[in-house]
């Protein structure tokens, strides 16, 4: 039965009748996709997978002609961050240290993927191992804005985020640890969700902060993004903290009626950094919530300055021991010295970038005698504080709303100038990061959109209310 | 004894010091108030209970993973895969 659900257009089902009723072949799909990617001047490609994806492209086509079914994900192009593992091709995390290696297996996720007959056409630009909030910390030359390519994309997806902006892949597969799918999809005018931590395996995407590391889809609409999570949910032997999920009807998204009350930030909101028009049209977007009778309350959340200092040193402790894994012996681009404690140090001084290396150092100072009892374990603290008060709002409302970001894109360049200032504009991400909470980017009410949080586990309900609020604004 | 280590020698990076701009997030979380009763409770949950820990199963690589991870390995000479020279006082 066709969908009474008009105000998301899937592009995943309008291609998939295109290539049904033969209106284009997957080879010239695929094909247009790749020419666009090619000539891009928002520098969101680090490697095309072109050879690999017009090989599966023709195993579709003739499927199609045999008169056999297709899925409806099958000849779908889609991006990869490059972050990921795709057996045989370059995963270099947009480093110098690994800009020759080559992913030895398939992250689950993506092979969840290829088995539903996707295709991946691109290795996507991003920040080198998520180090950034403006992919501008890569090798490959900072990614430029879909709508003003003097800005920034946003990082640390924002070779995903603009891919998917400028419809050069109909949806990406990006990472959030801090915010890294829903800030760049913010910034681009599209949608991404960073799911409930577990809900998707982390097995074959490089590690940054294990603890909040996430797989998230970044697609033009809520329903692409609730068809690619069904797809790469759930229980993965290959990553302990995943569990089991239900698959998300389409038929149940139209059903906001259990939502009641929504709650917001408003200490946030007052913080000086915060742009007076974001948090204008904010307000605004909760005055029209209001009128269509759902209930919103203010709540009392932590400052924005704890928030990002907690994320931050959480983050920087786990990627300075993910990370030290990266000395140049099995692989990478090792340089050697007069000896091992020489080649280790040479190796890494080298390969690693100036934002990989503060976050290596403030991880290693965070986890030192004499720092741990009175920095890791506070902050370790305040992220229990943080998780119980997320259980007490949730008692109280059913959706938590916030901007995504306090500001607009910076502009290419000013970003390195300031890391500090580039830190704290991820006040309104990490929260939900730290409190492993599923939360959506809906890329409307406010410039950089407005991100949509349910209690852990609710990924359901953060979709529901995104088809609410695209009624309401 | 207590050895005292550097930045640099604790981070394997060359010439590496403190930043400014992480200091003052550690200022922060040294100014915050946690209010009584807040304690580290470490509620893990993510962690995974014994009962639910996998078999502890051996899996074969594939030939093409095998030949990937010999091809990722940084040197070789005449067929032998070289590691990088160990001198230890």
């Amino acid at each position: 039965m066709q969908s009474q659900i008009k105000h998301t257009q899937s592009q995943i089902k309008h291609i998939h009748q295109q290539l049904v009723s033969k209106h284009i072949s997957c080879v010239d799909l695929v094909q247009q996709k790749l020419d666009l990617l090619k000539q891009n001047s928002n520098g969101s490609v680090n490697a095309l997978l072109d050879t690999y994806a017009l090989e599966l492209a023709q195993a579709v086509d003739a499927k199609i002609a045999k008169g056999e079914n297709i899925g409806l994900l099958e000849g779908i192009p889609f991006g990869v961050k490059d972050v990921f593992m795709l057996q045989g091709t370059y995963t270099t995390a947009s480093s110098d240290f690994l800009k020759q290696y080559k992913s030895a297996y398939t992250a689950s996720a993506i092979q969840k993927l290829l088995d539903a007959g996707a295709i991946p056409i691109v290795k996507e630009n991003c920040d080198s191992f998520g180090h950034g909030s403006s992919n501008e910390n890569t090798i490959f030359g900072a990614v430029k804005n879909a709508q003003d390519e003097t800005l920034v994309a946003g990082g640390s997806s924002g070779g995903s985020a603009v891919n998917v902006a400028k419809d050069y892949t109909v949806f990406s597969i990006g990472g959030d640890t801090g915010g890294s799918v829903r800030q760049p999809a913010g910034y681009n005018g599209v949608y991404g969700l960073k799911p409930t931590y577990g809900r998707i395996s982390r097995y074959g995407l490089m590690a940054y902060a294990s603890s909040t590391d996430c797989v998230g889809p970044l697609a033009k609409s809520v329903e692409d993004i609730r068809i690619v999570l069904n797809t790469i949910s759930g229980k993965d032997i290959k990553d302990q903290t995943t569990y089991d999920s239900s698959q998300i009807d389409e038929t149940t998204l139209e059903n906001a009626s259990g939502i009641k009350a929504v709650g917001y930030f408003k200490n946030l909101l007052e913080n000086d950094a915060m742009d007076p028009t974001i948090k204008a049209d904010f307000m605004d977007s909760l005055e029209k919530l209001k009128a269509k009778g759902i209930q919103v309350k203010a709540l009392d959340f932590l400052d924005a300055d704890t928030l990002v200092s907690t994320y931050y040193i959480l983050a920087m402790a786990e990627t300075a021991s993910n990370l030290s894994r990266l000395d140049g012996t099995n692989y990478g681009n090792r340089i050697n010295a007069e000896n091992l404690i020489e080649s280790y140090a040479v190796t890494r001084s080298e390969n690693f970038s100036e934002e990989s290396k503060r976050r290596i150092v403030g991880g290693n100072q965070v986890l030192s005698q004499g720092f741990s009892d009175e920095i890791y374990l506070k902050s370790l603290a305040i992220r229990d504080k943080i998780s119980a008060d997320f259980e007490g709002f949730f008692q109280d409302v059913d959706i938590v709303l916030s901007p995504v970001t306090p500001g607009l894109p910076p502009k290419v360049g000013d970003s390195l100038k300031d890391p500090l200032a580039m830190y704290l504009s991820d006040a309104f991400t990490v929260g939900f990061s730290l409190g492993q909470l599923p939360t959506l980017t809906v890329p409307k009410g406010t410039a950089t959109g407005i991100q949509i949080t349910a209690a852990k586990t609710e990924d359901e309900r953060v979709l529901q209310f995104a088809h609410l609020l695209e009624e309401t604004l | 004894m207590n050895k005292v280590m550097t930045v640099d020698v604790l981070s394997s990076i060359k010439g590496a010091t403190p930043s400014e701009a992480i200091n003052k997030l550690f200022e922060v979380i040294n100014k915050a108030n946690l209010s009584t009763g807040d304690s580290v409770n470490n509620s893990n949950k993510s962690a995974v209970s014994v009962e639910s820990l996998r078999e502890d199963l051996v899996v074969g690589s594939s030939e093409l993973e095998k030949q990937l991870i010999v091809e990722n390995f940084p040197k070789e000479k005449n067929g032998y895969l070289v590691v990088a020279k160990v001198i230890e006082a």
